[in-house]
């Protein structure tokens, strides 16, 4: 690691002013990826923004059409949660399946999303169930939110404060694993929500995206069999020791027709 | 004083011994589970400093230029040092001794007959980086910060060269040079067994069939990194190591060697080992280089790998690729076999024990008259290669295994009863094989019985029905194995028996977890008819471990027993003399039994406290240490652990995800001392081969020579949720070639592990057109395979 400065604000104003005041400066949610780095000495920050005693990131607001979490939810929480499991089953099983105990323990909802690794869990759940992003300055839905590789739309002093998840009707995720770290090797989201059918995948591109093609042939029958027989394109798809292109595209298929199949069998 | 003891036994009756066979706890646990082992990086010095290494990011490259103008002038920077500083110094090489040397051990050589080029190992290079990882030079700090700051300002101007990590690249004409002296890499070519008479088996023979493995190449990763602490006193002008190993003595004349010093100035300590696997075996550059430092900075210096430097420089395993043919008549009967073994030894050579040891077992359990075996090695830029759990065994047991199944599928035969036709019955041993080597005991037949009585083989078909109906596919395998044990011939024992009421056993071997403070403690209350409770176990300071072979090989019990069994067979006849001394009367009226000196047809007797006691007195001012015993041995006959494995595994085709669901090893280990510490290492032993029939992979980016797989992120280790239960067994047929009978317990299931699994994946997968899947059978690696099969 490299010296740096360590703070830790009360408030979401507080935090963002230090934010602004420090253009080295980085947030720091449950560190579980940017702590490693630094550690490796792959990151440099010159302050880490500590945002375990800011007011109201923890907060959660339970709906019947929606449920919000605060941005410092840590995994730990949000799948062990009742009122989480009740709603979106879907996504206690995303929390659930994040690391191992320690990792579910210190990470956050709002540090994976800000982070966006093209292997995480989070970012396909809030893609897949078309959630939207509430930061300091402004709401922003899942589909503008994530960009490229470890790229968002966030600005360098805003910061995530809730996520907004809209109760699907019926929605499940499934991710195959990568023999060594055990992320997502691909990752489906599939969810009926009362906008439609959506797709997200994750782990087999440079970032999460929505598979349209199966959100089509869902649209109109929400069955497995309704995939059976689409191929899957790997243009663009990322080639490693791990699997190459076509075997990413395959495995698409195969986890959203698992995971339609999951869906209409434990419909909530 | 050397004995060459006699070596026919009849082991040891059963009815002798009262701790061993018994699954005692080991006694080394409480502490090292609560925080009191001693492990290298535990030790720290008063005004310790810290090195770090700045290493190569180049699989190869000229070594133009060292700037360090700037780090040198940074904050808390005391030195850095280049291969230069240490070429000015008169420092030497490291002797790795690479070459297998024991009498009963293949003469490997170079092409052409003559003495094999090894690549010297200067503890810093002058001319090349010749691996990614390899140092280049040293940064000495006082804090561990400090020398990583000034390590990133140490300019180093490469000139990078064509690389080559993959040794079928390596010979082709053209491929990029790593050594000038061997301008085509091929450092080793030698053959072996009997030419005409295979060629003339394979011309009469009914079959023959072919097929090649590559045996990928994989790294140990010990828990606890590599460590060194040097330190250096300017009075005596001896140098202290403390450093993990497999045996301090060793590495003692090693380090001297590199160092240009007398070993006597050389102490090396080596407590507790967090796992070694073999990738401690061998003596690192840091080793050298800490004490060198320390004798030029007058501070102890320590260095302490990170994961990612240990994925990089640590000595990697395996990598070999083995292409091999088998003969057989109409009948199923084995006729000869054929292998070309190339081994991928990296930048230069530090072990040529895998291909030594695997090279004269090709031909494994099997009865095959007639076998030839070229044994050949190139160079590479890549980490140099050493023995890894179980040396060469398992690569060529794979080749065999996996050619026993695809022969019996392609040519009808049933392969358990193609296997157990062609199998060495006990009746043939001691069996000589093909290229001489005798096997010294076993019942492979047997062992195969109870592991397909174990693993209800004839039960499959119903379970796979099972599975079939929840849409996956269960496939089944077998495998036997024979692995050789030799090791280091020489191994000492020092005892001492106190009036106090203890026991003290010196000795040379190293524990790196293998629990010797427990098992030896057995072996020597046992021998003695004393409480093994009584019995201290010493290792790990040259100073005191005068002499020792290390732990490898399979060694340490076998050795370690007999140097025990020994040291009190001697001892005994002293004991007598004491006793007859005392009493007055003639050593031929003293009887001994279950510990106790009696007097034939009288009422006094002594134990061996009560006599150590008596010597203690007669010492007078003299030493009043109690009985005291040296005790050397040489054995150079080799034992031949052997056994089997059954498995079966779940396929998922669509995924290409394996499980494995049932597994069964039946290992003849010889006398097992304590059978908790043995089903332990059979459990990691097994796990270890699944590691690398499964997931495990040293991966070469294959456009820019880079090792992409440096971190637990890539590199797939098994883990406890992917291994079933275990089955294991014993089938426990006492080596005649020592006092105790031990074969060797803890590789042989490594052994088998490789061939079983891949076995039970294809025969899963048969029907779908897949006849060989490529280690490690990740999941993309099966779904391609079968994608492949299908067209």
């Amino acid at each position: 690691m490299y010296p740096f400065e360590y703070v830790r604000p009360a408030s979401v104003e507080e935090a963002i002013g230090l934010r602004r005041a420090d253009a080295g400066a980085q947030w720091l949610a449950g560190g579980m990826t940017l702590l490693p780095s630094m550690k490796l000495r792959l990151a440099a920050p010159s302050q880490l923004i500590d945002l375990t005693d800011v007011e109201g990131l923890d907060e959660w607001s339970i709906g019947d059409e929606h449920i919000v979490l605060g941005s410092m939810s840590s995994h730990r929480r949000v799948a062990e949660a009742d009122e989480v499991r009740t709603r979106i089953q879907a996504l206690s099983t995303v929390a659930a399946g994040i690391g191992d105990p320690q990792v579910r323990n210190r990470g956050t909802l709002g540090g994976s999303i800000a982070n966006n690794d093209p292997a995480a869990d989070y970012p396909a759940a809030l893609l897949g169930l078309g959630a939207t992003i509430r930061t300091s300055q402004r709401e922003i839905s899942a589909d503008e939110f994530f960009k490229d590789f470890f790229e968002t739309v966030l600005e360098d002093d805003e910061l995530v404060v809730a996520v907004s998840f809209p109760v699907p009707r019926r929605a499940a995720y499934l991710k195959f694993r990568t023999p060594g770290s055990r992320y997502a090797l691909v990752g489906v989201m599939v969810a009926e929500t009362r906008d439609g059918v959506r797709v997200a995948v994750t782990g087999a591109g440079p970032g999460v995206y929505r598979a349209t093609q199966l959100e089509t042939a869902l649209a109109e029958d929400f069955r497995p069999e309704a995939l059976v027989g689409l191929d899957m394109s790997p243009d663009g798809l990322n080639a490693d020791m791990h699997g190459s292109p076509e075997y990413r595209a395959h495995l698409t298929g195969v986890l959203a027709r698992r995971a339609t199949a999951q869906a209409i069998a434990c419909e909530n | 004083m050397t004995d060459e003891l006699e070596l026919k036994f009849d082991a040891l009756a059963v009815g002798a011994f009262k701790s061993v066979g018994r699954p005692v706890a080991r006694r080394e646990d409480l502490r090292l589970i609560t925080g009191k082992g001693r492990f290298t990086d535990d030790f720290n010095e008063p005004g310790q400093v810290v090195a770090v290494l700045v290493r190569s990011p180049y699989p190869h490259a000229r070594i133009n230029r060292i700037d360090s103008d700037t780090a040198k002038q940074m904050p808390g920077v005391l030195a850095i040092y280049t291969g230069e500083d240490c070429r000015a110094d008169g420092l030497g090489i490291i002797s790795h001794s690479p070459v297998p040397s024991t009498r009963s051990d293949l003469k490997l050589t170079a092409p052409g007959g003559g003495a094999i080029f090894e690549g010297p190992h200067a503890l810093l290079p002058v001319d090349k980086a010749r691996h990614v990882g390899e140092g280049i030079a040293m940064v000495v700090a006082e804090s561990h910060r400090q020398a990583l700051d000034a390590a990133e300002h140490v300019r180093v101007d490469y000139e990078p060269l064509p690389w080559v990590a993959d040794s079928a690249v390596a010979i082709r004409d053209g491929a990029p040079t790593v050594w000038d002296e061997v301008p085509n890499n091929v450092c080793v070519d030698t053959r072996f067994g009997d030419t005409a008479a295979t060629d003339a088996a394979f011309a009469s023979a009914a079959h023959v069939i072919e097929m090649e493995f590559p045996i990928q190449r994989v790294t140990a990763t010990p828990l606890e990194p590599r460590a060194a602490l040097g330190q250096y006193d300017e009075a005596s002008g001896r140098y202290t190591l403390n450093a993990g190993s497999n045996g301090a003595v060793t590495h003692k004349r090693q380090i001297a060697g590199a160092l240009n010093v007398d070993p006597e100035n050389i102490r090396v300590l080596c407590f507790d080992v967090g796992g070694n696997f073999g990738t401690k075996n061998r003596v690192y550059v840091e080793f050298g280089l800490v004490l060198w430092a320390a004798r030029k900075i007058g501070r102890p210096v320590k260095f302490l790998a990170t994961r990612s430097e240990s994925f990089l420089s640590d000595y990697q395993g395996r990598d070999l690729l083995t292409r091999v043919e088998l003969a057989l008549d109409a009948d199923g009967t084995f006729l000869a076999y054929r292998a070309s073994n190339l081994s991928n030894v990296g930048a230069r050579i530090v072990s040529l024990s895998p291909l030594g040891k695997g090279a004269p077992l090709v031909t494994g359990s099997y009865r095959i008259p007639a076998a030839e075996v070229r044994a050949w090695a190139a160079f590479t830029t890549t980490t140099p290669t050493q023995a890894y759990r179980s040396s060469g065994r398992p690569e060529v047991i794979h080749a065999l295994e996996r050619i026993i199944d695809t022969a019996a599928h392609r040519l009808g035969f049933d392969p358990i009863a193609l296997r157990r036709k062609n199998l060495v019955s006990s009746e043939e041993m001691p069996y000589t094989n093909a290229f001489g080597i005798t096997y010294d005991s076993g019942d492979y037949i047997k062992s195969m019985d109870i592991a397909l009585r174990l693993a209800d083989w004839d039960g499959f078909e119903a379970r796979a029905l099972a599975v079939r109906e929840r849409g996956l596919r269960l496939g089944r395998g077998f495998a036997n194995y024979v692995e050789s044990s030799i090791g280091a011939p020489r191994e000492r024992v020092d005892m001492t028996i106190s009036p106090a009421g203890r026991v003290e056993v010196v000795v040379g071997t190293q524990p790196t977890g293998q629990g010797h403070e427990t098992s030896f403690a057995q072996v020597t209350a046992d021998l003695l008819g004393i409480d093994a409770n009584a019995v201290d176990i010493v290792y790990g300071d040259t100073d005191i471990v005068a002499e020792g072979g290390g732990s490898h090989s399979g060694r340490s019990m076998r050795h370690a027993s007999t140097a025990i069994y020994g040291a009190i067979e001697k001892l005994k006849v002293y004991a007598i003399e004491l006793a007859a001394d005392v009493w007055g009367i003639e050593t031929q009226a003293i009887g001994y039994g279950d510990g106790r000196f009696v007097e034939t047809g009288g009422a006094r007797r002594f134990d061996w406290f009560e006599l150590a006691a008596l010597e203690a007195e007669r010492a007078g001012g003299g030493d009043q240490r109690g009985l005291r015993i040296s005790h050397s041995h040489e054995m150079h006959t080799p034992v031949f652990p052997n056994g089997c494995a059954a498995c079966e595994v779940e396929v998922d085709t669509e995924t290409g995800f394996v499980r494995i669901t049932k597994y069964v090893a039946v290992d003849d280990v010889g006398r097992v001392i304590n059978p908790l510490i043995v089903d332990g290492q059979t459990h990691g032993s097994i796990a270890t081969g699944a590691g690398q029939a499964l997931w495990e992979q040293c991966y070469t980016d294959p456009d820019s020579g880079q090792p992409l797989s440096g971190s637990f992120m890539d590199y797939g280790i098994p883990r406890a949720d992917e291994m079933p239960s275990f089955i294991t067994a014993f089938n426990e047929v006492p080596s005649p070639t020592n006092p105790l009978g031990v074969k060797s317990g803890g590789e042989g299931p490594t052994t088998a592990a490789l061939a079983v699994i891949i076995n039970a994946i294809v025969d899963a997968l048969r029907d779908l057109g897949v006849d060989d899947i490529p280690m490690p059978a990740t999941p993309f690696q099966v779904w391609q395979s079968i994608r492949d099969a299908q067209g």
